[in-house]
């Protein structure tokens, strides 16, 4: 027996034996996950899921302010092998294919030869909250903090292939970054966007916050690209490589897909079979304080506070339940000054009237009119991606 | 005073690139893993990309789930896993991370 038909023969044995039948939808996702005892470089404690790879994810409470401190935001790699050093004299960004100047970018350069531009943008990993669906979707089983947001500081990418000076045929621009496999036919992580899906806000980025890019966060440059799901914002971003054709990559063509249906769902049973890329991130809430289980004194004051945001259509309201989501009320927005690719940060006070449990629920809304869906509402898909259910914590009055 | 402020600045400035210029220490987790029949393929084949946080942290999932992922790292990931030592660690996988189901 050949070695594929042996997968093959154990896949089709698998997948004989009959099936229970299954939810097929989501609930909430885990919340008040443990958090590690051991702080990982720039970094406080947080939830750690993988050291190798590293996979961080930031507690609830990280969550009530529009911008996420560079040592709280999450953090997910692919590969084992980092770097773990990395000499800023000799760091070089290399843009090659399909141009009339092949060329180096040094560290320096970026910071001198072009403008200097930022943008303030939400990172959001496809899988976050993962753990809502059910049954349980494949891959790390998330809570809602493999996200956050940060002003990032750096170039444009279009300037750097105006300098280059884009050939003809140039359609598709792939990125690679320095992290890599243990074995040497392991594929690299790299990513292939289109030139025309690329505007002015795409920068690759030195500076997060106002600091140099965590270590962990991509140090010392990463692709940012506002509006999309992280997988990718190409971290320690090495190439940039202009092709004609679109070249076929795990990471592109079966990882980060969802089904290629209007609701983007399907059953453990029946997989869709057309998948496309998660790319633009839908609108979502998620309440950073109170958290599950906080005790609050009856008739006392409660200030929710919470984050919101989208694809960069812009988020008009949030709305606020504390009667499980018969009525809702809006809470007050911040201004919105960091633009539309940023975290708004909403509040709503009220004082709790009856003891008990008592459950409080966001609901973001943007300018297109979209919506977070109740959680039940939302559809499996085999990666458990894109979750956004409308967000919920239950307190107790005491 | 002046002096001072000086000396705080060169200090600071000096540390930002002496931790950027240092190797860094990403450290190491000691993730609980079930032991069992099986194990010893699991620590030959899977440690050498990842650690076993990617397997604990995946839920409890079917035996095809688990085959699934496995058949991954070989055709995918290229990891270099033995026919025997694929089956074995399938095995183990359903047997101490599986929910009951073979689907």
């Amino acid at each position: 027996m050949k070695r594929r038909d042996f997968f093959k023969a154990s896949l089709i044995a698998a997948s004989s034996v009959s099936l229970t039948s299954s939810l097929n939808a989501a609930s909430q996702p885990k919340d008040n996950q443990k958090i590690s005892k051991v702080a990982f470089p720039e970094k406080r404690p947080m939830i750690t899921y993988s050291d190798r790879p590293p996979l961080l994810e930031s507690p609830r409470a990280t969550f009530t302010k529009a911008i996420t401190s560079n040592d709280e935001f999450f953090v997910r790699w692919h590969m084992p092998e980092i770097p773990t050093q990395i000499d800023t004299q000799t760091f070089k960004i290399k843009v090659s294919g399909l141009v009339e100047r092949e060329f180096e970018i040094s560290l320096h350069d970026l910071k001198t030869q072009y403008e200097q531009v930022e943008v303030t943008a939400a990172l959001q990993c496809g899988g976050n909250s993962r753990s809502a669906f059910s049954p349980i979707a494949g891959g790390i089983q998330w809570g809602s903090g493999a996200m956050g947001c940060a002003k990032w500081k750096g170039v444009r990418l279009s300037d750097i292939l105006e300098r280059a000076g884009l050939k003809k045929d140039a359609y598709w621009i792939g990125f690679n970054g320095l992290e890599t496999a243990a074995y040497y036919k392991t594929p690299n992580f790299i990513r292939e966007l289109r030139i025309d899906e690329l505007d002015n806000h795409v920068i690759i980025a030195y500076e997060m916050n106002d600091e140099d890019l965590p270590y962990l966060n991509g140090y010392p440059v990463r692709l940012v690209i506002p509006g999309t799901y992280s997988d990718s914002w190409v971290k320690m971003l090495s190439e940039i490589r202009v092709t004609k054709d679109y070249e076929k990559l795990f990471f592109m063509d079966i990882a980060y897909r969802v089904p290629d249906n209007e609701t983007q769902s399907e059953t453990p049973e029946k997989r869709y079979p057309r998948t496309k890329p998660i790319v633009k991130m839908n609108v979502k809430s998620v309440i950073g304080y109170p958290e599950n289980k906080t005790i609050i004194q009856n008739a006392s004051h409660v200030v929710v506070r919470g984050v919101a945001f989208d694809d960069g259509t812009g988020i008009t309201d949030v709305l606020v339940s504390i009667d499980g989501g018969k009525t809702w009320e809006k809470s007050i927005l911040d201004k919105g000054d960091a633009g539309r690719y940023a975290f708004r940060a909403f509040r709503y006070s009220f004082k709790p009237k009856e003891y008990g449990k008592l459950t409080i629920m966001s609901k973001a809304i943007n300018r297109a009119g979209d919506e977070q869906p109740f959680a039940k509402d939302i559809g499996w898909n085999h990666g458990g991606y894109k979750y956004n259910g409308i967000d919920e914590v239950t307190v107790e009055v005491v | 005073m002046k002096k001072l402020l000086l000396l705080i600045f060169i200090s600071v400035s000096l540390f930002a690139q002496i931790k950027k210029g240092e190797d860094i220490a990403v450290p190491y987790l000691a993730y609980e893993i079930k032991m069992g029949k099986g194990f010893d393929a699991l620590q030959a084949n899977c440690l050498t990309c990842h650690s076993f946080g990617y397997i604990i942290n995946q839920g409890p999932q079917s035996k095809a789930f688990w085959a699934g992922k496995v058949v991954k790292m070989v055709v995918h990931f290229k990891a270099p896993i033995t026919k025997k030592d694929t089956q074995t660690v399938i095995n183990y996988l359903y047997k101490h991370y599986g929910n009951g189901k073979l689907k």
